[in-house]
Order: C-alpha cells, then sequence, then structure tokens
C-alpha cells in the first residue's frame, strides 16, 4: 500500500494536470463551434462502427444527459444513431430489449485519462506520457504514443466509459496535444480516433513544471507565467510569418496557432484558484479561451468567474492532500462550479486514472451528496450532466455524444440499477449501436496483450 | 445470561451515577452474525454495556434517537492518517525512517489534529492501523491509535512488522528468499548468544552497496516475528510468489499476513489451508505490473469462498487522505457478489481480529463504544455519517472541507477573507 501510494503520488507528479481551453464562449446549446479535421491532417480518424442492429429498449428508466431523468422510458437507435427516446414508441419489427427496472445513460465520457500513454503494466518501457525534456512541447501528440494493446481500455467500457480523452502529462507548460478516442479496441490509433473530434492543448501550472525544470527553468510559477507569454508571443511571430511564407512548417508554432485560430482546444491543469484567473487573463491578452480546467481542487473559489467565462471545470469529487496545491480540498467542489450563477456552471468528474475511471457513476454520486450535504438542491439528472454532456461539452464533441438525443451516436449503457448506487453495474454498453460490452456473456473486447499472457481468466 | 447483565446493570445504576451514559435508541444496530438489527446500544465509560432489543432511558445524559439510522463500529483503516498532511511535502511526512526499518513504529508522531484526521472521523473512521514507510529492507512496525479529538489517544502495539517480496526489490526472488533465510537465521543466533545481543549497538551492513542497515532496534523487531508476537505482514501480488512466503513462513515457523495480493486468487485455496489472512483493496483490478496480470475485481468473491478472512483498505485516487473509502472498495466488493455482512466485517472486526487489536471493531458488550451512525447504508456513497463516538464520547465532526464549503457559499456578501472561520 506504501509502494502503491507512492506510485500514485508520482503519477499524480508526472501526469496529473489537464487543461482545457476554451472555444466555448457561454453559448447557448447546439451553437458549438463544429471542428473540422484540418488539425489531424493525415493522421484523421479511420473510425468505423462495429456492426450494429436496430433496437428498441422498452420500459427503463432513462436519464437523458441533458439534466432529465424519465421512468418508463424507451431508447431507439438504428445505423449507429439514436433514433427517438420517449414512451411507448412505435417501431417496426426490430430488436428490443426490455428495460424493466433497469436504468439507461448516454455512454460516460471521460475527459481526462492517460490510458494508452501510460498503459498497464506500468513498466519504463512503455511510459509514454510526458516529453519531460522540455517546458514546451506543444509539438508532441499524445495520439503518437497511445499504445492500442493497453488492456485497460475494456475495464473502462465495463464501467460504461465510450469515449474519453487522452492527454499528455502535466511535466510541461505545454504537453502537447490529446486526443479524443472512442473505447473501441483497434490495431491502430487512428481508428480509434473519434471522428472529427478537434485536438486539445495540455497545458499545467503550478508545482509540476516549476518542479520538473528547477534547475533550469521555469523554477517558479512566475516563470511558468513567463514562459507561457514567450510561447503564445512566439505563435502569433508564426502566424504572421504564415502570411508572408504559408509554406513554413513549425510543429510547435502549428499546435499553438491552432489554438489562437479556435481549432485546437485548451485544456488546463491547474489546482489553485489564483492560477485559474491568471491563465483566463493569458487567454484574453492572447485571443482564446480556455476549454477546461482539469484538477481544479480550488475552482470552488472562482466558481463564479468560471461560470461567466463559459470555462469548464473537470474535478475529482474527492482527490486532496498529494501536493500543497491540492490542500484546499471541499467534496462540494463539482457542486459548487456546477450551481454558480445560477445553475450555469460547467462541471465534469474525470478520472486522470485508469482505476477511477471505471466509476465515475460512483465518483458523481459523492460529489452529488456533498453538494446536497452543502445546501443545493441538484437532482440525479443534473448530476448525470457531469459525466456525459459536460465533459461532451469540453472536447467539443457534444452535437455527436453525451446527451440522448435524436440523431446523436448511440453511445449508451444500460445499468442494472440507479448508477448512483453502489451496487450498480453497466450490463450492456453500445457504441453507436454497436454491442461494446454485454456483462451477462462476458462479451467484451480483448487486446492483443490479454492473450495468453493470463493463466486465469475471468468468469 | 441476559438476566445477569440486566441485574449487573440494575446494580450498576443503584450504585453509580448515570450522568455520563449514553443510550442509542431504535437505531439499525451492526450484530457479528446478524447484520443490522433493531437494537438499543447502552454506553457507560467508553464502553458498550449493553446490546439489546429495548433498554429504556436508564437515567442517562445522552439520548441519542437513531430510528431509521444504520449504527456500526467505526471504521478501522490501514493508513498513514495523522503521519502525513501533504503528501509532496516531505517535511509533513513521518510516516517514514532512513535510519530504522524493521524497528521503526511510527505510532509516536501520529498528529491527532490532521485536518485528515478530521476528515476521515467525520466519514465514521474511529482508529487507524498506521501503515509505516521505511525506506530500508522492511517497511516497519504497524501501529494502531484511535482517532478521537484531542490530545489523548488510546494507541496499541505493535501489530506486526511489514516488509515485501517480488518485483518490488531490484535482486532475483530467489536471492531476497535466501536474505530472508539469513536474515532470520542471524537474528535467531543473536537472541541466542545473550551477550553479543544485549551489547551490541553495531550496524550491519547488507547488500551490494551496504544499502540494508540492520540496527538492535531492527533486529528486536525481527525477534517478536520469530517468537511469534506479531506476524510478518507481507506486501506481495503475484501467486506463485504468495506461494513462496507461505513456505517460507511455514519453515520459519512465524505468523503470516499477506498485503495487496492481486493474485491471491489464484491461490486461495493454499493460503486458507495454510490459516494466512489477506489485507486488500478489492478496487485493485488493473494488472499493473508483471506481478499482478491477473488482478481481477474477482479476488475477493474467490478469497471468501475458500475461506480466507480478509480486510480492505482503499488504495485508490488520494488513498490515506481518504482512507474512509475503504467503504467504497467493501461496496463495491459486495457488487461484485461478497456477502454484505461479510463486507462490513472486512472493514471493522477483522482488521480487528487478524492483528489481536483489543476491545475494538464489534458492536458487542465489553467492546470500546467507537462507532458511527449512518442515515443509510454505510456502504452507499451517497449515505452520510450523523455521530460519531470514540470511546463513548461524542466527537465533534467538523472539519476544514466543510469550513471551506460554508465559507464559498455563506455571507457571500462580505469579501472572502472575512466571512467565517
Amino acid at each position: 500500500m506504501i509502494r502503491k501510494s507512492i506510485l500514485i503520488l508520482l503519477a499524480i507528479f508526472l501526469f496529473g494536470c489537464t487543461e482545457q481551453s476554451g472555444i466555448f464562449t457561454p453559448e447557448p446549446e447546439g451553437s458549438i463551434t463544429k471542428f473540422s479535421d484540418d488539425t489531424h491532417g493525415t493522421y484523421a480518424s479511420t473510425y468505423e462502427p462495429l456492426p450494429s442492429e436496430e433496437t428498441v429498449i422498452r420500459n427503463a428508466t432513462v436519464f437523458d444527459g441533458n439534466g432529465n431523468k424519465f421512468q418508463n422510458y424507451d431508447v431507439h437507435f438504428a445505423n449507429g444513431e439514436i433514433k427517438e427516446v420517449g414512451r411507448d414508441l412505435i417501431v417496426g419489427d426490430i430488436k428490443e430489449i426490455d428495460g424493466t427496472g433497469k436504468f439507461v445513460t448516454p455512454g460516460i465520457i471521460d475527459n481526462h485519462s492517460h490510458m494508452g500513454v501510460y498503459p498497464a503494466p506500468g513498466v519504463r518501457t512503455s511510459s509514454d506520457g510526458n516529453e519531460a525534456t522540455s517546458p514546451v512541447t506543444a509539438e508532441v501528440w499524445a495520439e503518437h504514443s497511445v499504445w492500442v494493446q493497453d488492456p485497460q481500455y475494456k475495464l473502462a467500457l465495463a464501467g460504461g466509459i465510450t469515449t474519453f480523452h487522452v492527454l499528455p502529462g502535466s511535466a510541461n507548460l505545454f504537453g502537447g496535444r490529446g486526443v479524443t478516442l472512442k473505447n473501441i479496441s483497434a490495431n491502430t490509433v487512428p481508428e480509434m480516433k473519434f471522428p472529427g473530434a478537434p485536438h486539445s492543448l495540455k497545458m499545467a501550472c503550478g508545482e509540476n513544471p516549476k518542479r520538473v525544470y528547477s534547475s533550469r527553468g521555469p523554477s517558479t510559477r512566475m516563470g511558468n507565467v513567463a514562459g507561457y507569454r514567450k510561447a503564445w508571443i512566439g505563435a502569433e511571430n508564426h502566424r504572421e510569418r504564415l502570411e508572408r511564407d504559408p509554406s513554413h512548417r513549425d510543429l510547435q508554432n502549428e499546435t499553438l496557432v491552432g489554438v489562437l485560430d479556435g481549432e485546437i482546444l485548451v485544456h488546463n491543469h491547474c489546482y489553485r484558484a489564483d492560477e485559474m484567473a491568471t491563465m483566463i487573463n493569458i487567454g484574453e491578452e492572447f485571443g482564446y479561451k480556455v476549454s477546461t480546467f482539469h484538477h481544479g481542487v480550488e475552482a470552488y473559489k472562482v466558481a463564479d468567474l468560471l461560470a461567466d467565462e463559459g470555462v469548464c471545470a473537470a474535478l475529482w469529487a474527492d482527490w486532496w492532500g498529494f501536493k500543497h496545491e491540492a490542500y484546499d480540498m471541499t467534496i462540494a467542489n463539482i457542486a459548487i462550479v456546477d450551481q454558480a450563477r445560477d445553475g450555469t456552471g460547467c462541471a465534469i468528474v474525470h478520472s486522470d486514472s485508469a482505476s477511477g475511471i471505471q466509476r465515475l457513476n460512483q465518483e458523481a454520486a459523492k460529489a452529488l451528496a456533498a453538494g446536497r450535504k452543502a445546501g443545493f438542491d441538484i437532482s440525479e439528472g443534473r448530476a448525470m450532466t457531469w459525466i456525459t454532456k459536460n465533459p461532451a461539452k469540453s472536447l467539443g464533441i457534444l452535437d455527436q455524444t453525451g446527451t440522448l438525443e435524436q440523431g446523436k451516436d448511440a453511445d449508451i449503457v444500460i445499468w442494472s440499477g440507479n448508477p448512483f448506487s453502489i451496487y450498480s453495474k453497466a450490463e450492456k454498453v453500445f457504441i453507436d449501436g454497436a454491442l461494446a460490452f454485454d456483462k451477462a456473456t462476458n462479451f467484451m473486447p480483448h487486446t492483443d496483450f490479454d492473450i495468453g499472457v493470463k493463466e486465469w481468466e475471468d468468469k | 445470561m441476559k438476566y445477569i447483565k440486566y441485574l449487573l446493570l440494575l446494580s450498576f445504576l443503584v450504585a453509580a451515577d448515570a450522568d455520563d451514559m449514553i443510550v442509542i435508541k431504535n437505531g439499525n444496530v451492526f450484530v457479528d452474525g446478524e447484520g443490522f438489527v433493531k437494537k438499543d446500544i447502552l454506553v457507560d465509560e467508553g464502553k458498550i454495556l449493553l446490546v439489546e432489543d429495548m433498554i429504556g432511558n436508564v437515567g442517562a445524559s445522552t439520548i441519542i434517537n437513531a430510528q431509521g439510522k444504520y449504527v456500526m463500529p467505526g471504521l478501522i483503516v490501514f493508513s498513514q492518517l495523522g503521519l502525513l498532511e501533504i503528501g509532496a511535502l516531505s517535511e509533513t511526512n513521518d510516516s517514514s525512517s532512513d535510519i530504522y526499518n524493521a524497528g521503526f513504529d511510527p505510532t509516536s508522531a501520529y498528529n491527532p489534529f490532521s485536518q485528515a484526521v478530521r476528515l476521515n472521523r467525520s466519514k465514521g473512521v474511529t482508529s487507524t492501523v498506521h501503515v509505516p514507510g521505511a525506506s530500508g529492507y522492511f517497511r516497519g512496525l504497524l501501529g494502531f491509535t484511535k482517532i478521537n479529538d484531542g490530545y489523548k489517544q488510546k494507541k496499541q502495539g505493535p501489530l506486526g512488522l511489514v516488509t515485501r517480496y517480488g518485483q518490488s526489490r531490484n535482486d532475483s526472488r530467489a536471492a531476497e528468499l535466501m536474505f530472508m533465510e539469513d536474515l532470520f537465521a542471524l537474528t535467531r543466533g543473536r537472541a541466542d548468544e545473550k551477550k553479543g545481543y544485549e551489547s551490541d549497538n553495531i550496524q550491519f551492513f547488507f547488500g551490494t552497496n551496504n544499502e540494508y542497515k540492520f540496527t538492535k532496534r531492527d533486529f528486536d523487531a525481527i525477534s517478536k516475528v520469530l517468537n511469534k508476537e506479531i506476524p510478518l505482514v507481507v506486501e506481495v501480488n503475484k501467486a506463485t510468489d504468495i506461494l513462496n512466503v507461505i513456505k517460507f513462513g511455514q519453515t520459519q515457523n512465524i505468523d503470516l499476513v499477506l498485503w495487496g495480493a492481486h493474485e491471491a486468487h489464484m491461490v486461495a485455496d493454499e493460503i486458507a489451508r495454510a490459516g494466512i489472512s489477506v489485507v486488500l483493496d478489492p478496487l485493485d483490478n488493473i494488472p499493473g505490473s508483471f506481478d499482478s496480470l491477473n488482478a481481477t475485481y474477482e479476488n475477493v468473491t474467490r478469497l471468501d469462498d475458500a475461506g480466507v478472512e480478509m480486510a480492505f483498505y482503499y488504495s485508490q485516487g488520494a488513498g490515506s487522505h481518504n482512507a474512509y473509502l475503504a467503504h467504497q472498495s467493501a461496496g463495491n466488493a459486495v457488487a461484485m457478489g461478497l456477502d454484505y455482512n461479510e463486507a462490513i466485517r472486512a472493514i471493522t472486526s477483522n482488521p480487528a481480529s487478524i492483528f489481536g487489536l483489543v476491545d475494538v471493531g464489534s458492536v458487542a458488550p465489553g467492546y470500546d463504544a467507537d462507532l458511527a451512525i449512518w442515515d443509510g447504508d454505510p456502504l452507499e456513497l451517497m449515505s452520510n455519517v450523523e455521530t460519531v463516538l470514540i470511546d463513548g464520547k461524542v466527537e465533534d465532526l467538523s472539519n476544514r472541507y466543510e469550513e471551506l464549503t460554508k465559507r464559498y457559499t455563506e455571507d457571500r456578501d462580505k469579501p472572502n477573507s472575512y466571512r467565517s472561520r
């Protein structure tokens, strides 16, 4: 346990940082910027959904991911898309699943994962999450580290995860580009890439960069901020040069200019409230918005500011104390962020953990309970948005997934009971309408790593 | 028997003043062997006096109405609570030692005013088993402390000597076994030759770079294992390693407890036959190392089927700071198929029985009144702890997290620095 704690601490130090930048203004839903695959170039998604069957789930309790909880509802999907959500739906002669006593939610989305870049087993030879060789490595892409055989994906799938965002670590001021993946095992990374999902840029505040680079700098928080600003000035210069010399290539600045052009979303690992405010100022100085602050243990202290600026906060329910900037915790953090400015805040439960990603519903339950204890009137439906709609919004994929609405990807989880109960399990998980996991028949993907290595198989 | 107790109670009531007695009425009380049943509890002088169907008010000064509530033993967690305030700041970390290893007992470093202690108390924890983290060959000795408010805490221990086996060491597993055999033989020899043992304070060094150092204090701790005063607690995951450890324990004629034990389910029958208990986190299902390739959620159910006694800790996320989440580990174990009452025991009475703790971990007459009263099923994450008693005293459950919450949700017309503290 001791060794484990140390490993966990190391993991947090090494890669516990998320950033999110905001292309998002607090605009009404549905008007979120539509992203192109331009920034992905030749690395664009080649994802193809698994074969699926037109299906209706009957008579379930349905969380739509939009804040609602409906009793005795049906969910109809075909050709990978949601057709209709409602009561007593009239459909043709298609597959029916009895949802009586079951709960249905959108596929769960984790916008902070290091699966693939810190795969299991955790050995040096596949520890590929942190290019900790320079404080600015905006040029690296997490997708070029992802190991498609990581045996952790299916464990997350059993917890209802249909989409996850893989970020580089937090050693650097600019850690590189993150990538959004469908939770589908494949032999190449592009086959897992969420079609049309924008890249992210991972940035990190505070203790990590200044500790990792203490000898060469930055070694202080003010050094960190100077480092961000210098890099953005470099990006502005690069953009000017492109006007004269459009064919000029500069990997680092291509990522940064992608942010300034609104095509890449900033995901910013930042624990302290005062630093979040500073990072928002830097965005104003250079003309970009932070999409999401990650880890923000102190987000509740600037909840109004985050709501005003339309910045999401991706948070743990209860992690704290592993470093100084994670000391001022409250388990009501997520609820306070959510309820800021008359409930216009954007709160997200994230994992940053291959263990936590398996139970994001339980993490949401703890955050909901703490919010209610703090006096907020928060419904289960609202809390469900923390692990569905809001992370989808944060990743720029809300027009495709995150809620159960007509025309969206049929990313759906059927739970054995209320997902806010510790005793409930994901029973069936559909990705683009295809059954990807079925607890009853032990149907799940197995990566090559699982083959032969195991002396013992799950029952 | 019952009637003798009532006679005793009657004589007690006549003789003593009932002012500081507490009655907890109408709660669903967790009773060993029965599960949650409707009972009243009479507490006096820090002890549970009676657990019966109907206890009157008997002149008690405090009556707690637990109608609809769940009363269970306070959680006994395995943690660095009170030894570690901020993980990354070594100046706030007293859970490790470079000077001593086997002989290192962190108990005296315990800080009752740690914010982590306050949080965990408010979440239904009443005591902690101190998990040591010495940097030498052994981790050190397990201690035990109640986590009540104030300067004085009841302590027990040492409870066990912690070491590790497997890939966590650099040398071959074979060499590690040889070293343990040699070290134990040396310790026995020193104990036999009283003279040398008493007089020297010489440090013995082992390892290719003399990295392993042993002082008299360290040898004394190893002797406690050899004398069967305490078990050797071995952090080990790989199934074949577990078999080696069991064999080693039998050859050395010592008591063992397994810790971590990700692949224990593969050798569950062997563990059961050797009468060895296991301390683990049911949530450890990731093949996170080559020693844990067969990690699975089914570890607990398979060990339980084989009849192995288990205690649970929570090692995910923030670890020790949230040691109370052992109840989340236990709840998930139930979701995986473990019997509900067994899961409760794994975070209350089993830690006590595995490590020989006296008078804690159960709601029964004669036990310390270390109790938590929950507003719902204690394994559900949306249930709240309402009242905690440690040694019969109703504890202050205030904590920094709720104080910070208030600061940012109340009195918001004032500048935040001038709000409540």
